[in-house]
């Protein structure tokens, strides 16, 4: 397989002042990961997977090297254009699901789609795909306040998925579910990346969670540990 | 903007509150501003192209009959009329029936001149004709005639403090044959006027002579080079004239009735009211304010959220200006919204008697809807920059 790589690091470090104390969450790291590719971050606590995660999607910045993500150098945009291309390219999924209380389903996701030039009748459509995709056609006017763990983790990631980003980038998505919900969105995940050829990124502390993937990277101390290519150890 | 305006119900009863608070402080300021409108009423009715001549050392002197003639002859004079203030209190029993002497402005003067020379003032032809046959009849402004009671047909006795009867008596009696009315806002309609040719004929002393002249000119412009004119003309006579824009002499006029204590209080009120008016801005600013900073600082994740979704900075920033702004304005739908509901539609007059003119203006409402925007929009500025610099990653980590 010679896939097209979407994402490229190139010797970042991230460096943080807090107080007196320099915290490097990433130190001189270059990894490549391609297109269509289910990868996971893991690593303990402070190891840097959430920072890794922010620079990929263009949400911070590093203090050195590149990051180049669907063929764009992200160091060289302003923060306007980083939100400009986060709107086109890139989409979080997060642990606490982080929908809008006041919104309904229908309205959480069809936000980022209100940045694009688009119809109304055309974001409808995009909404009830993406809201059809992750199975929640039937709540569409509920609140996160009327939904389940599970089902409001399912309309985030209908959010995700709603102005159909080439990258996923999923922190922890399964940490505050049961175990049932957590399996759900594991499978959801799963069928977005291999039917619907999203790349997906996810951090997680959970080996099942990580066995799904076709590749992990350990993170330690902001080094990259491990790369395992599941597919080839499986193969 | 659906964004904006359904965080507005996040915290219904909060949103209310702040609007119920913006809304009392403009309600506030308007009534204010209704005031103070109501101290310069008789300024604002002045027209430009209205001068009034009058003795040069004092209104109480008067001035012959005969000048009127020679004034009207000056160039780029257009109508005269003449004018007597008759400074009298009505002699009309109250509710209670005992007698209740009210004050009002009351003119001798030619009523048809008159008539030419304020089109704003509306008399119903048939009024107007009854009126100008009957020697003791009297035109009252709507105002006065509602205050009093009166109807046209009606018979209305007053007690005049300057003028006698050639009998001796100060009580002069009227027949109501007009009530006039205008759609001008800032005319009063709570004056009396009655035929010069009747007072001038049954006074005990005086006669030949008016208080003031009124002119209409045909260019405002000129109003200082026609007083000129016609000043000059008198100018080593013994009865000198002083020549003024009807704005001019409306300013003395207050001092000239003898109540300086009016116009002292007047002024002095009006400074008083514009303080209270300025602390009533801030209390608004300091309520809004306070509300929209709670309001964003809870929302410090929400707003990491929108970024992390695609919104700029300046999203953001539009975001929590125009919930501010809209939540300032709905406060002046309310406020204003009332205070235009009772000065201006049901006529609401907390001192008929002192402000004969009392109504909200077009501009106190749009000072009002103003004053809101500001405060909306300084309200709205510290929380909507803090949440346009604060970084993506930081918001998303509060909790």
């Amino acid at each position: 397989m010679n896939a097209q790589p979407i994402i490229e690091l190139r010797r970042v470090s991230k460096l943080y002042h807090k107080g007196d104390a320099d915290i490097h969450p990433l130190d001189d790291l270059s990894l490549t990961i391609d297109r269509g590719d289910f990868v996971a971050l893991m690593g303990p606590s402070g190891s840097g997977k959430t920072t890794l995660l922010n620079l990929v999607g263009g949400l911070d910045t590093p203090t050195a090297g590149e990051v180049l993500v669907c063929g764009q150098n992200l160091t060289e945009l302003s923060a306007r254009e980083l939100a400009r291309w986060r709107c086109d390219h890139v989409a979080f999924i997060f642990q606490a699901y982080n929908l809008l209380p006041v919104l309904t389903a229908y309205q959480n996701v069809e936000l980022p789609l209100t940045l694009l030039p688009l119809t109304r009748q055309q974001r409808r459509a995009h909404v009830l795909t993406a809201l059809d995709i992750v199975g929640l056609s039937d709540r569409l006017h509920h609140r996160p306040d009327e939904l389940s763990g599970g089902q409001e983790q399912r309309v985030a990631i209908a959010r995700a998925l709603a102005a159909d980003p080439e990258l996923l980038l999923a922190d922890e998505p399964t940490g505050d579910l049961d175990a049932h919900s957590a399996e759900e969105i594991m499978a959801l995940l799963v069928t977005l990346n291999r039917q619907y050829g999203k790349t997906i990124i996810i951090v997680t502390h959970d080996p099942k969670v990580a066995a799904v993937a076709h590749r992990q990277l350990h993170l330690e101390k902001g080094v990259l540990t491990l790369d395992v290519d599941t597919l080839e150890k499986g193969a | 903007m659906r964004l904006l305006l359904l965080n507005l119900t996040r915290k219904p009863l909060r949103t209310l509150l702040t609007i119920f608070g913006v809304g009392v402080a403009l309600l506030l300021f308007c009534f204010l501003e209704t005031v103070l409108n109501a101290f310069n009423a008789g300024v604002n009715m002045a027209d430009a192209s209205r001068l009034f001549v009058q003795h040069k050392e004092s209104i109480i002197f008067e001035l012959p009959m005969a000048y009127r003639q020679l004034i009207a002859q000056t160039e780029g004079v257009t109508g005269v009329a003449t004018a007597c203030w008759f400074g009298a209190l009505s002699q009309e029993p109250g509710s209670d029936g005992k007698k209740r002497e009210e004050f009002f402005a009351q003119f001798a003067t030619d009523i048809e001149d008159y008539l030419r020379l304020y089109p704003e003032v509306q008399v119903p032809p048939d009024q107007l004709a009854e009126l100008l046959s009957d020697q003791m009849g009297c035109l009252l402004g709507a105002k006065i005639a509602q205050r009093l009671g009166k109807r046209v047909g009606d018979r209305l006795v007053l007690r005049s403090t300057i003028w006698t009867q050639r009998d001796g008596s100060s009580i002069w009696e009227f027949n109501v044959r007009a009530i006039y009315t205008t759609d001008s806002p800032t005319f009063d309609q709570t004056m009396m006027l009655f035929p010069f040719k009747r007072f001038d004929e049954a006074r005990q002393f005086g006669q030949g002579s008016v208080g003031l002249y009124m002119l209409s000119i045909d260019d405002p412009g000129r109003s200082g080079e026609i007083s000129s004119v016609i000043d000059a003309r008198f100018a080593n006579s013994p009865y000198e004239t002083r020549t003024m824009t009807e704005k001019a002499f409306n300013l003395q006029f207050v001092g000239m009735l003898g109540n300086f204590q009016l116009l002292l209080r007047s002024i002095g009120t009006a400074v008083v009211l514009t303080m209270i008016g300025t602390a009533v801005v801030l209390t608004m600013l300091l309520v809004s304010a306070n509300t929209m900073m709670m309001s964003a600082r809870e929302r410090t994740r929400e707003m990491g959220i929108l970024k992390a979704i695609g919104f700029t900075d300046g999203h953001v920033f539009l975001l929590l200006i125009g919930e501010a702004l809209v939540l300032s304005l709905l406060g002046a739908l309310a406020g204003v919204g009332l205070a235009w509901l009772l000065a201006n539609v049901l006529h609401f007059n907390p001192k008929p008697d002192f402000f004969p003119v009392f109504y909200l203006p077009q501009e106190s409402i749009l000072a009002a809807v103003g004053v809101a925007a500001v405060t909306g929009l300084v309200s709205g500025i510290v929380p909507a920059v803090t949440a346009m610099r604060l970084k993506a990653t930081e918001a998303l980590r509060s909790v």
